[in-house]
């Protein structure tokens, strides 16, 4: 270890040789290493704003539940005393009549003229109840078993679509996650392997005076960390300006899209985007090093 | 220092390369083996480094047994030898100064000692001037001597030299084996192998050792 800490300055000066000895292969796989890094920095920015979006639908879902006309709005009340303590159950309120038809106003706009045929109001006051989408059937099945409600209408249509979008989003990040990784590390220890191949005369010299793997294989790691490390910064410069730009459209096209704040949002990409950088550069060093003793004969 | 008891090396393809050899070699000890091109002398050298490992028959090397279990501790082991390779092994796109601080690098000097000593070493081979010269640049007799610079720079405690004197004329091959006979002191011993008999006729303190068929046998011609 004091060998190789005594050495850093010349493990360093070797990876550049490294990397100089095969310039324009190396290019190309720093190259490719950044184009990887901005695509998973594109998902994780999709990802962290579908997360808000997909945050916000989950707070909005909710089931009504009708209740007997015969019951009067202490019975109504005391219904909803009980049902706020169901587990599952976020908050729950009674919409009267009125609330009911103006609510209904509201969502037909020019179109609400067709209430007024009606001579009486024709909506039934209802509970309104804000669920965890997680324990929805559960929630369901306590609050139809209560005693004078006639009817729950679940919105399940709606709340499978979201829960379906969120494991969609969900699988589609992980394989993006997953094929970033495989590929990073195909490339770095692809351009490991090349450098050990070029290189094996000197390793073998290296060898045949005594060096320890560890001492001839510091240098490979440093210069895959290099091109990862690059490739991650430069990833996320790229990524900055693309979200600071996506922004101020966003803002002014899609202002009913809750974006997470700016700032926020980059600082996260950066940090998982440079984590990652460092965690494949390493892995993929380490996968090319295996191939020493293989193409390297002692 | 080295001990080698009924050491047979066989290569995969069915050549035996050396015939049950028993070998002692001491600290201080100046040890020349000849023969003709082919006859094993290369064998029994990278045997002693641990590049290849005896067949049957068993080898100890500064203490270290030659066996391909033993990998990383020969790796060690190899760190306390000075070897001259017959191709020079010097690494290519460096100077000789480099060259030197690189073979002193691995065995642990401080980097404040590197420099010093590597220059120390040229100087006692007579290349300080062409310290900064590529190795690429240099004439073979000047690369062959980077390279015994690089080895005896280590301070090594066994110096192994294959064919050094190859494609060098008269007077720089006897400087060359000159230059490895003064690195033997009660602390180093040096082989030597060479195919140039003559050359070494002078060297009578030396032990004279001849391989021929995988056969080594002493000066007198009793077999080893």
């Amino acid at each position: 270890m004091k060998n190789i800490i005594f050495n850093l300055g010349y493990f360093i000066r070797e990876a550049r040789r490294n990397i100089r000895l095969n310039l324009v292969s190396n290019i190309f796989s720093f190259i490719g290493t950044v184009l990887i890094l901005f695509i998973l920095a594109l998902v994780i920015s999709g990802w962290s704003i579908s997360e808000r979006f997909i945050q916000m639908l989950k707070e909005e879902a909710e089931i009504s539940a009708y209740y007997n006309e015969n019951l009067d709005t202490f019975d109504a009340l005391s219904m909803i005393e009980y049902i706020n303590t169901i587990d599952g159950v976020t908050d729950a309120r009674l919409v009267g009549e009125e609330e009911a038809y103006a609510r209904m106003e509201s969502i037909l706009g020019e179109e609400a003229k067709i209430l007024e045929l009606y001579e009486e109001n024709p909506f039934k006051a209802y509970i309104e109840i804000g669920i965890e989408l997680e324990k929805r059937d559960a929630v369901l099945e306590k609050v139809s078993a209560i005693d004078g409600i006639e009817y729950v209408r679940d919105n399940r249509e709606v709340l499978e679509r979201v829960e379906g979008i969120i494991r969609g989003l969900k699988t589609l990040g992980v394989l993006v996650m997953a094929a970033v990784g495989i590929a990073s590390l195909v490339i770095i220890s692809h351009m490991i392997r090349q450098g050990i191949y070029n290189n094996r005369e000197q390793i073998n010299t290296l060898r045949f005076l005594g060096a320890s793997d560890p001492f001839i294989g510091f240098p490979y790691l440093i210069t895959g960390l290099l091109t990862t490390v690059g490739g991650g910064l430069l990833a996320s410069a790229f990524i900055t300006a693309v979200i600071n730009t996506g922004y101020g459209r966003m803002s002014g096209t899609l202002p009913f899209i809750p974006l997470p704040p700016r700032n926020e949002l980059v600082l996260l990409v950066v940090i998982v985007i440079m984590a990652v950088s460092i965690f494949l550069g390493i892995l993929g060093s380490l996968f090319g090093l295996s191939s020493i003793k293989s193409r390297v004969n002692s | 220092m080295i001990e080698a008891k009924d050491v047979s090396l066989k290569y995969p393809d069915g050549t035996l390369a050396l015939n049950n050899v028993n070998i002692s070699i001491n600290k201080g000890e100046l040890v020349y083996i000849t023969g003709p091109s082919g006859s094993g002398k290369t064998s029994f050298l990278k045997l002693i480094m641990g590049i290849e490992y005896p067949t049957s028959g068993s080898l100890r090397v500064l203490g270290q047994n030659i066996e391909q279990k033993e990998e990383s501790q020969i790796r060690k082991m190899r760190r306390s030898i000075g070897p001259v390779f017959q191709e020079f092994r010097l690494i290519k796109g460096r100077t000789a100064l480099e060259n030197v601080i690189d073979g002193l690098r691995i065995i642990g000097f401080s980097p404040r000692r590197l420099k010093e000593e590597a220059e120390l070493a040229l100087d006692k081979v007579g290349l300080k001037h062409k310290a900064k010269s590529l190795v690429e640049n240099l004439s073979w007799g000047e690369a062959q001597r980077v390279s015994i610079a690089r080895a005896v720079a280590r301070k090594p405690s066994l110096i192994l030299a294959d064919e050094p004197t190859g494609n060098l004329d008269y007077e720089n091959a006897v400087k060359i084996l000159n230059l490895l006979a003064s690195f033997r002191n009660e602390n180093t011993a040096v082989v030597i192998t060479t195919h140039a008999t003559h050359l070494i006729e002078g060297f009578k303190d030396a032990t004279f050792l001849r391989v021929a068929s995988g056969i080594i046998t002493k000066d007198g011609g009793e077999r080893l």
